[in-house]
C-alpha cells in the first residue's frame, strides 16, 4: 500500500462543536499523529468553502486520505464521500470522527471534551491510514411489487401504484379481499359501510389490469435485497372453482359446523361457506383446514364446481420492493375477563359492529336471545391502557371513536335504550370530539373508572360494578347488554411476516418504521415499506393514507433503474476460507453460498444479498470473512489507538 | 564436509513431542544423515555444558518443546536461543502453552497445595514440599518452579512454529524439510501445518447441511457418533472450523471431535475467544433458560475452548502476575 498522506479536517459546527471543544487544541494534536500531512478547521465543514478547503489540500497536498471531525457520519458522510470524489480520490478513503454528537452535545467539561475529541481524531486517522479504496455495487430494479395483505391499506397502495403504471402483486391470505375494515359495519365520519369502502376497492382492483390478485395465498419466503427480491407464495386450494353459482345448496349437506370468523364467532358456519356477505364474494370456499373431504358438496353441486382433489401451489415471483400491509387483530378477551364468554350478553364492540350491520347475522337488528336490550353498558379500553393484566400499554386510537359512532346509531334506532360509557380516558380526537358532544346531548351516560370495572353474570342479570372517579364512590349498574370496546393487537402471524421480511418491531409486536419522522411507512430493511395497522393501532382513513404514503414511496424506488449499494459488505478471502459454513449458517440474508470446486469447500458472498452486518465476518472462524471497511486490522488500528496514551 | 548442527529440547511437556520425533521411524535415519545432533537429553547423552561450549550461533535449528515452567527451562532455552540460528517451537505446549498451560487458572501456591496436599491420591503426612536448596552432606539444588507457564516466544526470541499436540510425523518431516531447504519462510511462520483450518481437509466437511444449528450440546461419551457425517452436526463440540489444518484430520478419522491442538489460523487473534465466538453463534437458542441449559452442558468452558492456548491468549490466566 502507497504511504497513507493523511489530511484532518476540524469543524467547529458554528458553537455547537467549538462552544465546548477547543477545536484549535485538537488540530495541533492532529497534526503530530502518524501519517498527518495537514489538519486545519473551519466555522462549517460541511458549506461550500469548507468542502473546498478539503478539495485543495487533496490537490495542493497530494492527499490520499481524509480525516473529517464533525458531525455524525450519518449526517454528512455522504456530503464528505463526494468531496473526495471530485477531487479525483475514491470516496471510501473517508474516515469521519463523530465529535459533535459523540463528544460537544453530550458533555459540559470543556477540557475532558477536548481530550475525547483529540482521541476521536487518533482513532479515526489510526483507521483512516489502513482504509482501502472500494467501488459501488449497482443493480437493475426489478419494476414489479409486492403487496402483503388485502385490507384497505393494502388495495390502496396496490391502486396508487398501479395507476402509475407498475405491475402489483396483491397477496392475502384469506379467500377474499376487504380485511377488516368490510366487516365493521357503519365507519365513523361518514355514511358509508366498511363493506361499502372495501367493496368499491375490490372493484377498482379487479378492473385494473396491472393488478395480480392472488388469494387464500401466503408468504413463504422473500429472499434477494432492495430493487431484486425473490418472492415464494403459496396459494392454498379452496376447491371451489368460479362456476360456482352461490345457489347454496352444498352448505345444506355440509356436515362440518364451525364459529364463522367474518361474523366474530357470532353465528357458525359450514366447511363450505361464503366468505362474506358482500357481492363481491363471487364463490363459495372450503375451508381445508375443517373440511373432512366427505364428498357431499361434490354430489349436490348442479355445476360440478367443486374439486376436492385441488392441490396447493407454490408461486415465485419476482419484485423491486415489498409493502407489508398485513393488518391487526382486535384483542380477544380471555374467558372471564370482563365476564366475556360466560354470558351472550357480554359482547365485543366488533360484535355489535356485526349486529347492527343490515348484512349481519340479525339483518341489524340489535336482538340478543330475541330481546331488544333496554340499558347497555359500554366498558372502554378492554385490551388497552393496562386495564387488565393482559391487556397492551398502549391507546388503541379507534374505540372511542368507533363507540360512539355505533351509541349514535343504536340511539337513532332505539332511542330509549338507556347508554353508558365507562371509560378510563375518552380520546375521540380531532373531528371525532363532535361524536362526544353529540352523545352527551343524547343523555348518554358518561362514567369513569379507576380500577378496571367488574361485570358479574348471575343467570340472566347482568351487574357492572366500579369505582367511580367523578362521585368518588362504588357504583354497580345492572344492565342488559355489556359491550366491550377492545383494542388492536398486532395480527396472529406478525412473528413469521416479521422474520421473512426481515424488518424490525416495537415492544408490543407491531412492524416498526426505521423513523417515524424521518422514515415513515419504512422498514430498516430498504426495499421493504409497511402501510396500515400493522405499524400500530390506526382507523380507517389513517390506514388508508399510510396505504398510499407506501405506494407512493415503493413506486420512488421501482421508477430508478438502478440501485447502487454501499461497497461495506463482506468478502471472503478464498485462500483462506476451510468451508465449514458457520458464515452460512449465521447469514441472516442467506448472502453466502458453499461452493465446491475439485471437491473442496469454500464460501461466497452475494453482494447483492448482503446487508453488510458484519456476523459473518465476527464469528468466521478462520478470519477468512471480512467486512470491508470495518476489517479485523482496521478495528485493530482503532482499538490501538483508542488505548495508546501519548 | 560438515554436518549441520541441531539440538532438541523439552520443557514443561508430556514427552509426546520427543516421542512425535521418534515416530519419524526410518526417517529419523535420513534426519541424522542430515544433521549433527549436539544436544537431546530424552536421547543423546550430551549435557548443558556441551551446549556452553559451543560457539554462539553454530547451531542451525533448536527444535524445543513443552512450556517454561522451571527456572531451568528458563536458563536452557536461553542458552539454546545463544547458540542457535534459528529457534523452533515444537509442539502445543511451547507454542502457546499447551494442556500444562491450563495450570495458569490457579497461582503457585494453589498449584503446590493440591499437588503435594489435597490431591485425593496424595499421601503426605509431613506436608513436605520440593525445596530449591537442600543440604544433607552435600549442596543439593532443583530448579525453581516460576509463578506461572511461560510460551516459549515469551522467553526468548522464537523463529517458526511447528504445531500439534504432538505434532503428527509428517507435519514434523515437512517442518524439518522446510528448515533444511533454507528457504525459509518469513519469520513467525508455522511451519509444516496447512493455511486453512482443518474442515479444509475434513472427509466429513462435505456432509453438512446448508446451515448448522444446533439445539444442544453432547459429549462425545454421551453419543454414539455416525462416522460419516460432521461431528458439529451431530452436537459435538468440534473445533475443526477454528483449527489449523495439517494433522489429516486424525481425531476426526477415529470418530472423535477436533480438540483443537494444532491452534490458530494466522487471521485469528485469540483462539479460545474465536472459538467460543464461531460455536455460539450456531447454538440456536433464544430464552434464558435454553441458555441456562446449553451451559450445565459445558462444566469446563477453558478447559474446551483454551486447551492448548491459554498462556498465549489474551486472557492469559486467572491470575494476575507481570508478564516477564
Amino acid at each position: 500500500m502507497e504511504q497513507p498522506r493523511i489530511g484532518v479536517y476540524i469543524c467547529h459546527c458554528g458553537v455547537n462543536i467549538a462552544g465546548t471543544v477547543n477545536v484549535r487544541e485538537v488540530v495541533e494534536y492532529a497534526k503530530n499523529l502518524p501519517n498527518v500531512v495537514e489538519a486545519k478547521d473551519y466555522v462549517f465543514m460541511c458549506s461550500a468553502p469548507g468542502q473546498e478547503i478539503i478539495r485543495e489540500d487533496i490537490k495542493k497536498c497530494q492527499l490520499n486520505r481524509v480525516v473529517v471531525a464533525a458531525c455524525s457520519p450519518t449526517m454528512h458522510e455522504h456530503t464528505f464521500r463526494t468531496v473526495l470524489a471530485e477531487a479525483g480520490l475514491n470516496p471510501y478513503l473517508l474516515e469521519m470522527a463523530n465529535i459533535r454528537e459523540h463528544c460537544s452535545w453530550v458533555h459540559t467539561d470543556k477540557v475532558a471534551a477536548t481530550e475525547k475529541a483529540k482521541k476521536l481524531v487518533e482513532i479515526a486517522v489510526a483507521k483512516a491510514s489502513t482504509l482501502e479504496p472500494l467501488e459501488e455495487i449497482e443493480f437493475k430494479v426489478n419494476e414489479n411489487l409486492l403487496i402483503v395483505g388485502g385490507g384497505v391499506a393494502g388495495m390502496t397502495a396496490a391502486l396508487d401504484s398501479a395507476r402509475r403504471g407498475f405491475r402489483v402483486y396483491l397477496v392475502e391470505k384469506k379467500p377474499i379481499l376487504g380485511g377488516n375494515t368490510a366487516r365493521l359495519g357503519r365507519l365513523a365520519g361518514t355514511d358509508m359501510r366498511g363493506v361499502d369502502v372495501a367493496g368499491s376497492m375490490i372493484e377498482y382492483v379487479k378492473r385494473n389490469g396491472m393488478i395480480t390478485t392472488l388469494t387464500n395465498t401466503e408468504l413463504v419466503s422473500v429472499d434477494g435485497s432492495v430493487g431484486n427480491f425473490k418472492v415464494t407464495l403459496l396459494k392454498k386450494p379452496t376447491y371451489v372453482n368460479e362456476k360456482c353459482t352461490k345457489c347454496g345448496e352444498c352448505v345444506k349437506v355440509c356436515p362440518v359446523e364451525v364459529p364463522n370468523e367474518y361474523e366474530f364467532g357470532l353465528t357458525k358456519r359450514k366447511a363450505i361457506y361464503l366468505p362474506s356477505p358482500a357481492s363481491y364474494a363471487s364463490t363459495y370456499v372450503i375451508d381445508g383446514e375443517n373440511c373432512t373431504k366427505c364428498g357431499e358438496c361434490v354430489k349436490i353441486c348442479p355445476v360440478n364446481a367443486i374439486n376436492l382433489e385441488e392441490e396447493s401451489e407454490r408461486i415465485e415471483i419476482y419484485v423491486g420492493a415489498v409493502i407489508a400491509a398485513c393488518g391487526y387483530d382486535p384483542y380477544e378477551p380471555s374467558v372471564g375477563e370482563y365476564g366475556y364468554g360466560l354470558s351472550n350478553k357480554v359482547i365485543t364492540l366488533f360484535q355489535l359492529n356485526r349486529l347492527l350491520d343490515p348484512e349481519g347475522p340479525t339483518n341489524g337488528e340489535l336482538k340478543i336471545d330475541g330481546f331488544v336490550p333496554r340499558s347497555i353498558a359500554f366498558i372502554m379500553c378492554v385490551g388497552s391502557l393496562n386495564t387488565t393484566p393482559n391487556s397492551y400499554p398502549y391507546c388503541s386510537r379507534m374505540c372511542c371513536s368507533s363507540t360512539l359512532k355505533d351509541i349514535l346509531l343504536l340511539k337513532e334506532k332505539y332511542p330509549n335504550i338507556d347508554v353508558y360509557v365507562i371509560y378510563k380516558d375518552m380520546r375521540t380526537y380531532g373531528r371525532d370530539e363532535q361524536l362526544y358532544l353529540t352523545a352527551c346531548e343524547k343523555f348518554v351516560k358518561f362514567a369513569r373508572f379507576r380500577e378496571a370495572p367488574k361485570v358479574s353474570v348471575t343467570g340472566e342479570s347482568l351487574e357492572v360494578t366500579f369505582f367511580e372517579e367523578t362521585l368518588g364512590e362504588e357504583i354497580s349498574i345492572p344492565v342488559d347488554l355489556v359491550v366491550l370496546a377492545v383494542g388492536m393487537k398486532p395480527p396472529k402471524d406478525v412473528e413469521k411476516i416479521r422474520t421473512i421480511l426481515k424488518v424490525g418491531c416495537g415492544p408490543e409486536g407491531f412492524l416498526k418504521e426505521a423513523h417515524l419522522k424521518l422514515r415513515p411507512v419504512e422498514a430498516v430493511t430498504d426495499g421493504v415499506y409497511l402501510a396500515g395497522a400493522v405499524t400500530g393501532p390506526k382507523n380507517v382513513v389513517e390506514s388508508i393514507t399510510s396505504g398510499s404514503a407506501a405506494a407512493s414511496k415503493a413506486v420512488g424506488l421501482l421508477c430508478r433503474e438502478k440501485v447502487r449499494i454501499e461497497p461495506t459488505i463482506a468478502s471472503i478471502r478464498e485462500e483462506l476460507c476451510s468451508g465449514c459454513g458457520i458464515c452460512v449458517s449465521v447469514c441472516p440474508y442467506g448472502a453466502i453460498i458453499i461452493q465446491i470446486k475439485e471437491n473442496t469447500r469454500s464460501a461466497k458472498v452475494e453482494p447483492a444479498l448482503c446487508k453488510g452486518c458484519g456476523v459473518c465476518a465476527a464469528s468466521c472462524p478462520s478470519g477468512a470473512a471480512q467486512q470491508l471497511k470495518y476489517k479485523d486490522i482496521q478495528l485493530k488500528a482503532q482499538i490501538l489507538a483508542a488505548t495508546y496514551k501519548r | 564436509m560438515e554436518k549441520p548442527k541441531m539440538a532438541l529440547y523439552w520443557c514443561a511437556s508430556c514427552g509426546g513431542c520427543e516421542e512425535a520425533v521418534v515416530d519419524l521411524a526410518e526417517k529419523i535415519l535420513d534426519v541424522i544423515n542430515l544433521v549433527d545432533i549436539v544436544f537431546w537429553p530424552v536421547a543423546v547423552d550430551f549435557k548443558i555444558d556441551d551446549v556452553e561450549k559451543l560457539p554462539d550461533g553454530s547451531i542451525v535449528a533448536s527444535l524445543i518443546n513443552g512450556g517454561v515452567r522451571l527456572s531451568e527451562h528458563e536458563h536452557v532455552v536461553k542458552l539454546l536461543r545463544r547458540k542457535s540460528k534459528i529457534v523452533v517451537a515444537y509442539g502445543a505446549c511451547s507454542s502457546w502453552g499447551g494442556i500444562p498451560g491450563l495450570a495458569n487458572l490457579y497461582d503457585k501456591e494453589e498449584i503446590l497445595k493440591y499437588v503435594y496436599g489435597d490431591a485425593p491420591s496424595v499421601d503426605n503426612p509431613g506436608g513436605v514440599r520440593p525445596r530449591e536448596k537442600h543440604v544433607e552432606e552435600v549442596e543439593l539444588e532443583l530448579p525453581s518452579f516460576l509463578p506461572r507457564l511461560l510460551p516459549l516466544d515469551v522467553v526468548i526470541d522464537v523463529d517458526y512454529y511447528i504445531p500439534g499436540c504432538p505434532p503428527t510425523p509428517e507435519v514434523t518431516w515437512k517442518a524439518l524439510e522446510i528448515l533444511l531447504s533454507g528457504n525459509l519462510p518469513p519469520k513467525g511462520s508455522v511451519l509444516g501445518a496447512s493455511d486453512r483450518a482443518l474442515c479444509y481437509e475434513c472427509p466429513l466437511n462435505n456432509t453438512k447441511p446448508d446451515k448448522i444449528l444446533l439445539k444442544d450440546i453432547k459429549r462425545p461419551h454421551q453419543v454414539i457418533v455416525d462416522p460419516e457425517k460432521c461431528l458439529l452436526t451431530q452436537e459435538l463440540i468440534c473445533l475443526g472450523p477454528v483449527t489449523r489444518g495439517g494433522c489429516g484430520a486424525l481425531c476426526i478419522k477415529a470418530a472423535m471431535p477436533c480438540t483443537g491442538c494444532f491452534g490458530s489460523l494466522d487471521e485469528v487473534i485469540d483462539y479460545g475467544g474465536k472459538a467460543v465466538s464461531y460455536f455460539a453463534s450456531i447454538l440456536d437458542y433464544y430464552t434464558e433458560e435454553d441458555v441456562e441449559r446449553i451451559l450445565d452442558r459445558l462444566p469446563d468452558p477453558m478447559g474446551v475452548f483454551y486447551r492448548y492456548t491459554l498462556p498465549a491468549s489474551r486472557l492469559r490466566g486467572k491470575i494476575k502476575t507481570t508478564m516477564r
